[in-house]
């Protein structure tokens, strides 16, 4: 469905000193920088895969999406979407395809979700008669109601964040292309939305390209991610071997109803910190079961809570260790 | 063709749905458009005195004048203010990447995505002050010069769009120059008078860089029966290649956008 | 020593800072003094006018008359509604209401900061303006100049209040930035922007008069154009419209503040 075959982008960036004496030097004699966003990326997507896109800020995340959208133009190297050169953005080709970009919206601010709906049916050219089922599915997945017929403005970022995904996936792309779809939501909210992803993944067969920051997103829908840091493609394959690899360990934090002695703690992880009641331990992933039910049994705990380190923190230290 | 017109009639629908929720607003703007057509009008008497005239156009004449660019300024209102104003907002905030991704032209959708009612009162009563003048000053209507002065309306409609789209795209490469078209709009200003009004130099100005003559002045002369054909043929061919620019103009626009965007 | 909450300090701090991020925005305000245009065009056609004899401004001095006007209205022009809707917007205004310092002399500063980035494009259209009309170069006594500096700040002043006025009324209604905009249209007509005063038929003068706007630019640009005026009747209408809008708009900010915290917005 995706084939990327050495793909670059090289972008000229001005030179310019601040302040007006800046502006003017840059006027009379322009210094330029090469610098490269994306460089020779190559991989394959097949039809109804949903792949996680991982890299820290500034990697080339979204340049490299917005390439495969068509959105931005190539430095080098070839992509085919759906059969179709998306940087000439040809009508059939974005009948096939959908952009969500969690911190920006396409819904009109002062009018109900619906009628830009209507307005995206009109521009897609689905007649009334289908948009009203598939809004009535869609909304029903999204467990969207009388929200769509409120202003945009009134509702939560929750909600708002469905209704964009309605209006998204209102002419059943069958390439989905999601920039943080889960960004800046409440945990529950994030669940929903990951829970519909996958829902619609499964009866449409659609492909997802998802990028997050949230490893729960991924973990969640994405047997495969790539892994994308300066530019350059460096994992493709299994989460599973990623994520033994970025986090071997995960992080127990523990709260006792009395102290304990760091011996009591041997042998159940790495300890971290213990101070009074207050314990942190690192655990291995495949242990961690195991370690939870040994922790229950054997202290009295107030307060249980194992945390993924935030995914940039992980590939900070991937990178750091010089693993890759 | 047929998805392009069923998209513009619910483009408008929620443009006026958008409008009221704010009911008060047309209120205000009707007194605003009620002030400043008065303004306009005292303004334009005090060039006349008893056998005055303004650049030899009498106060009839002039107010023919004053009623075309009441109702360009109701145009711009209406339609290219909503529209072309919120390019620079799409640009800012990223947006712009939705229009493009949508199966549709983006020019068409960014020029037509919106309309503001708030403006219509501003028309009609520009083509009512039109109307007055050319009677007072003894037009004698025909059918050939009602369809001769419709056509320069549109024609003077496309270049006023033409200009102030080739200056909103330009917010592609300067964000922070938002308000240029704001130094449009003050030039425009100029098509309240009669081009005879003013000095040479400026008549020439408006006639062939900023066409304002053929926004007011012309259409007037059309109906006054001082114009002839190769006016009007002059007035289509500078909207078609005015059109014709902010058309290459947008495209070439585009291509710095997908090449130079990060 | 504090005067109004200001002090040395904090004058040079605010002024510095106000105009550094006024120099940022310099390509707007650049475009904004151009669009100010509006008086030169009309200065086009009165100067080919039949009307024109009865202007009282005869030779250069309607020339003079109209780039004075220019130059009043580029350094009097007020925006204070515009900056406070969008900090209350954008919840910028909470942390300046907690400061101890009023919201308005930030306001002040960044309007002073404003004008001084707008210093060298209106010296340049003035310039252009010159070139091609050399026979209207003037300059104006230092006397002279003083006074219309002064004038003009007056005018700056006035307008600045009777705007901060219209912001106040914002605590109360959304609405009401649109009193800004339709109070524009009589400043446009009687402010002398696009016609003197001397242009208008006696009763509509008189009328004139008792408002604001012929004071916020028909009296500077005389001063600066140096034609005759009555000085004591010019400052003097500025300094009663001063001293009549500031304790309102002092007390009408208090009250909003009130409400604005009563609402925990």
């Amino acid at each position: 469905m995706i084939q990327v075959e050495g793909l670059s982008k090289i972008y000229r960036v001005a030179e310019k000193q601040p302040g007006l004496a800046g502006t003017l030097r840059h006027f009379v004699r322009r210094r330029t920088r090469d610098v490269t966003a994306v460089q020779d990326v190559s991989f394959r997507i097949e039809p109804g895969e949903m792949v996680g896109f991982l890299g820290a800020n500034g990697a080339g995340k979204t340049t490299t999406l917005k390439m495969l959208c068509g959105l931005i133009h190539p430095s080098a190297g070839e992509v085919h979407v759906a059969g179709h050169r998306p940087q000439r953005r040809q009508a059939e080709f974005l009948r096939r395809i959908t952009l969500v970009m969690g911190q920006k919206q396409q819904l009109l601010w002062d009018l109900p979700p619906m009628d830009s709906l209507r307005v995206n049916a009109a521009v897609y050219g689905i007649p009334d008669g289908v948009a009203q089922r598939r809004i009535n599915e869609l909304a029903d997945l999204l467990e969207l109601g009388e929200e769509l017929t409120r202003p945009v403005r009134k509702l939560s970022l929750g909600q708002r964040m469905k209704a964009e995904l309605l209006a998204a996936l209102l002419h059943e792309p069958e390439v989905l292309f999601l920039d943080e779809p889960t960004l800046g939501l409440d945990v529950n909210a994030q669940a929903r939305v990951r829970q519909f992803l996958a829902q619609y993944n499964r009866r449409t067969g659609a492909t997802v390209l998802l990028t997050s920051h949230y490893m729960a997103d991924i973990t969640a829908l994405c047997p495969r991610v790539l892994l994308i840091h300066q530019g350059r493609l460096f994992h493709d394959g299994p989460l599973e071997v990623l994520a033994d690899q970025l986090a071997p360990e995960r992080e127990v934090r523990l709260e006792l109803e009395s102290p304990v002695e760091a011996d009591a703690l041997a042998g159940l992880g790495r300890l971290e910190q213990l101070e009074g009641c207050d314990v942190r331990l690192l655990v291995p992933r495949d242990q961690l079961t195991a370690v939870v039910a040994q922790l229950l049994d054997r202290f009295p705990v107030r307060d249980l809570d194992v945390t993924d380190p935030p995914i940039e923190e992980l590939i900070g230290g991937l990178f750091r260790q010089g693993r890759v | 063709m047929g998805r392009y017109w069923r998209t513009l009639r619910r483009f408008w629908g929620t443009a006026v749905a958008v409008q009221l929720e704010y009911q008060a607003n047309v209120l205000i703007e009707l007194l605003a458009v009620a002030m400043s057509l008065s303004g306009s009008l005292f303004l334009l008497s005090l060039f006349y005195g008893p056998d005055q005239t303004l650049g030899g156009w009498s106060w009839a004449q002039a107010l023919m004048v004053q009623g075309l660019y009441t109702v360009f300024d109701g145009m711009a209102t209406t339609w290219l203010r909503p529209n072309l104003g919120a390019i620079v907002t799409h640009v800012r905030e990223g947006t712009l990447d939705f229009v493009l991704l949508k199966p549709i032209d983006s020019q068409f959708w960014l020029s037509l995505r919106t309309l503001s009612p708030a403006g219509l009162p501003e028309i009609g009563l520009g083509l009512g002050l039109l109307a007055w003048g050319s009677h007072q000053a003894g037009v004698v209507l025909t059918l050939s010069s009602l369809l001769t002065v419709l056509v320069m309306l549109l024609a003077g409609g496309l270049i006023l769009y033409s200009l102030w789209f080739l200056i909103a795209a330009t917010s592609i490469w300067f964000v922070k120059t938002w308000n240029a078209t704001e130094v449009l709009r003050a030039l425009l200003a100029s098509g309240r008078y009669p081009l005879n009004a003013y000095p040479p130099a400026l008549r020439l100005l408006f006639t062939l860089v900023l066409p304002v003559a053929f926004l007011t002045t012309v259409p007037a002369q059309v109906l006054l029966g001082e114009a002839a054909a190769p006016m009007l043929l002059a007035g289509l061919g500078l909207a078609v290649l005015f059109f014709a620019a902010a058309r290459a103009f947008w495209l070439f626009a585009l291509r710095f956008y997908t090449s130079a965007s990060s | 020593m504090r005067v109004f909450g200001l002090n040395r300090r904090i004058i040079r701090v605010l002024l510095g800072s106000q105009y550094a991020h006024m120099l940022e925005y310099r390509a707007e305000i650049a475009l904004w003094a151009l669009s100010g245009v509006l008086p030169f065009i009309m200065l086009s056609v009165w100067s080919g006018s039949d009307a024109r004899s009865g202007l009282g401004l005869d030779g250069s001095a309607l020339d003079r008359y109209f780039l004075s006007a220019f130059l009043v209205r580029q350094f009097s022009v007020v925006w204070v509604v515009y900056a406070f809707e969008e900090d209350a917007l954008l919840g910028r205004l909470s942390p300046y209401l907690l400061q101890p310092l009023h919201p308005l002399w930030r306001y002040v500063a960044a309007h002073l900061g404003e004008q001084l980035t707008r210093l060298p494009f209106a010296a340049l259209i003035a310039a252009v303006f010159f070139a091609v009309q050399p026979q209207a170069f003037w300059v104006p006594s230092l006397g002279g100049f003083l006074l219309a500096w002064l004038a003009t700040w007056m005018a700056f002043a006035i307008a600045f209040l009777f705007q901060s006025l219209i912001a106040a009324l914002c605590f109360w209604s959304e609405k009401a930035s649109a009193l800004e905009r339709l109070q524009f249209i009589p400043f446009l007509f009687l402010s002398g922007l696009l016609a003197p005063l001397t242009a208008f038929p006696p009763a509509v003068r008189a009328v004139a008069q008792w408002t604001p706007f012929p004071y916020l630019i028909d009296f500077p640009a005389r001063v600066l154009a140096g034609q005759p005026v009555d000085l004591l009747a010019g400052f003097g209408a500025q300094l009663a419209w001063i001293v009549l809008l500031l304790p309102l708009v002092l007390l009408l900010w208090r009250a909003g503040v009130r409400r604005y915290s009563a609402m925990g917005a």
